[in-house]
């Protein structure tokens, strides 16, 4: 069956499964080894989460992206898909327009790369353009001014799928895998639930208010009957971790037990992830993660505050405001805005800033706070933290994470990758 | 009295209840949402000893004046001492049992 992605076009999948066939494709390419980002880039080119882009941005689109958040096409297109490389490696590897090469990730086949295009781009143009800012302490501006020399632009054909590890395996989905699995659902709508986060109540009422949002007008009688029209996709973000973030085995296995452990109905609820790296890019990055979720064949994509951003670059509603100034037809998923929910003590529940009138009495959910209940071990009210989310994030902590739910150095040295590549 | 820097321990029902027993409940302040934190005092010479004896703990110096980041066995710990002995000014002990 053939699926449409983003910008109407036809979802990408450039992928070679079978065996020979792709040890027939890499003869005699020069190996080409890429580090971490550049491999799970080219992982989501080549299964379309990037569709229609079918491989690493060339100049023309690049500067599109930056001056008018567009591919050349006019599809809408907010944060450049890059890979770079140093005029050396260029020398080394014998690299020309025109030729291909074989990119190898620890050792082990990946996929081919057509160059069609090596370029420069000013950072700085590209910094204002993307994140607003050239200040290096901006973490998506401090990972352009760190790419090397020069881009290599072409198409990309996976050739060796990755292996995912355990408990990743459980929830890897391809954008038409995702697809088929709604299908098989019977979902007519479907919308995403963004995160990095282990889900606390605050973060559950969200879903709720989105999953009410996105129904909106449908009938409720399938729902009543067992097998709910909509649903809600929670789509992890995994990727670069830094220092005190949560475990990704930790992110997942939470957001997944919400509908183990009936606070989501099976038919109502899943959870799977995109591999990524965060440009913290705020408005920017909201558009991508749009872009991303209709390749998935969601139809509505949730925002709260200070979506995707970092520090202060940005406004807490600035990536609400940016789906403004796209008209509709160039966007075929619709943005659900969420405010705050928290914990009133007169209330006496979790609410909404949007609807209780209680506000001196508001207790927010502190991320500081949450924090140190899981570090103390200290089983909070289940009204704010569900029991088996606390237990199964103890256990992350002792199974994946060294004894720590949150990210260490000992975790970044030698805990287990999401995916790896095995030999050909 | 001299001001005094607070380990602050978490109290959910189950130790609360304990603290109840010890007749210490009401020195407990409440947090979020039905969650309580008992506040142990500390001197800022007990302050010293605790960072140089947990070297992970930090003391919060500019806003909450608490010491932060302490293992959680240790507050478990520290935890333990005030229901057992019946006071919370505990932290000379503690630190006398540490060694510091
Ligand atoms: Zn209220």
């Amino acid at each position: 069956m053939e699926f449409i992605g983003h910008g109407g076009k036809k979802l990408v999948e450039r992928v070679v499964t079978d065996k020979k066939e792709a040890l027939n494709k890499i003869k005699g390419l020069k190996a080409v080894p890429v580090r971490r980002q550049l491999a799970t880039e080219a992982i989501s080119l080549a299964y379309g989460f990037f569709s229609p882009l079918e491989g690493f941005m060339k100049k023309n689109d690049v500067d599109s992206t930056c001056k008018n958040m567009a591919l050349v096409d006019g599809t809408v297109w907010s944060i450049p898909i890059v890979f770079d490389i140093s005029d050396q490696e260029i020398v080394d590897y014998g690299i020309k327009v025109g030729t291909s090469v074989l990119l190898t990730y620890e050792g082990n086949p990946l996929a081919i790369f057509e160059i069609e295009d090596i370029y420069a781009y000013d950072r700085d143009t590209w910094s204002q353009a993307v994140y607003g800012t050239t200040d290096s302490k901006h973490p998506g501006v401090k990972r352009t001014l760190d790419y090397k020399d020069k881009f290599l632009g072409g198409k990309i054909t996976l050739i060796n799928p990755p292996k995912f590890n355990p408990p990743f395996d459980q929830y890897w989905l391809t954008p038409k895998q995702h697809r088929e699995k709604f299908g098989q659902k019977g979902w007519k709508r479907v919308v995403a639930h963004q995160t990095r986060n282990v889900p606390h109540s605050g973060h559950e009422w969200l879903m709720k208010h989105a999953w009410m949002a996105t129904h909106a007008e449908m009938s409720m009688e399938e729902t009543e009957e067992g097998h709910a029209i909509t649903g809600v996709l929670v789509n992890a973000i995994i990727g670069e971790k830094r220092a005190g973030d949560y475990i990704d085995q930790a992110i997942i296995l939470t957001q997944d037990a919400l509908r183990k452990y009936g606070y989501f109905r099976d038919d109502v609820h899943m959870t799977s992830f995109t591999l990524w790296d965060m440009r913290y890019a705020g408005p920017k990055e909201a558009v991508h993660h749009a872009i991303i979720r209709t390749n998935l064949g969601l139809t509505h994509h949730m925002f709260g505050r200070d979506h995707a951003g970092v520090g202060t670059y940005y406004g807490s509603y600035d990536a609400h405001r940016i789906f403004n100034k796209i008209p509709k037809e160039k966007l075929n998923i619709t943005p659900i805005f969420v405010v705050e929910w928290l914990y009133c003590p007169h209330c006496g529940e979790v609410t909404c800033i949007g609807l209780c009138n209680h506000k001196k009495e508001w207790q927010g959910f502190s991320g500081t706070v949450i924090r140190s209940i899981i570090m103390d071990g200290v089983k909070p009210p289940r009204l704010i933290f569900r029991p088996e989310i606390f237990d199964i994030v103890q256990e992350c902590a002792e199974k994946y994470g060294f004894g720590s739910p949150f990210v260490t150095q000992e975790y970044l040295d030698k805990g287990t990758q999401a995916f790896r590549i095995d030999p050909l | 009295m001299a001001e005094t820097y607070p380990i602050n321990i978490w109290i959910n029902e189950e130790r609360y209840a304990k603290l109840q027993k010890a007749g210490l409940a009401e020195l407990t302040q409440d947090a979020f949402a039905g969650l309580k934190k008992l506040p142990v005092p500390n001197t800022m010479n007990q302050v010293d000893r605790v960072v140089k004896l947990f070297p992970k703990a930090k003391f919060d110096s500019a806003t909450t004046k608490t010491i932060e980041l302490l293992p959680k066995d240790v507050k478990d710990d520290i935890f333990d001492m005030v229901v057992s002995m019946g006071k919370i000014d505990i932290m000379e002990e503690f630190l006398k049992k540490h060694g510091a």
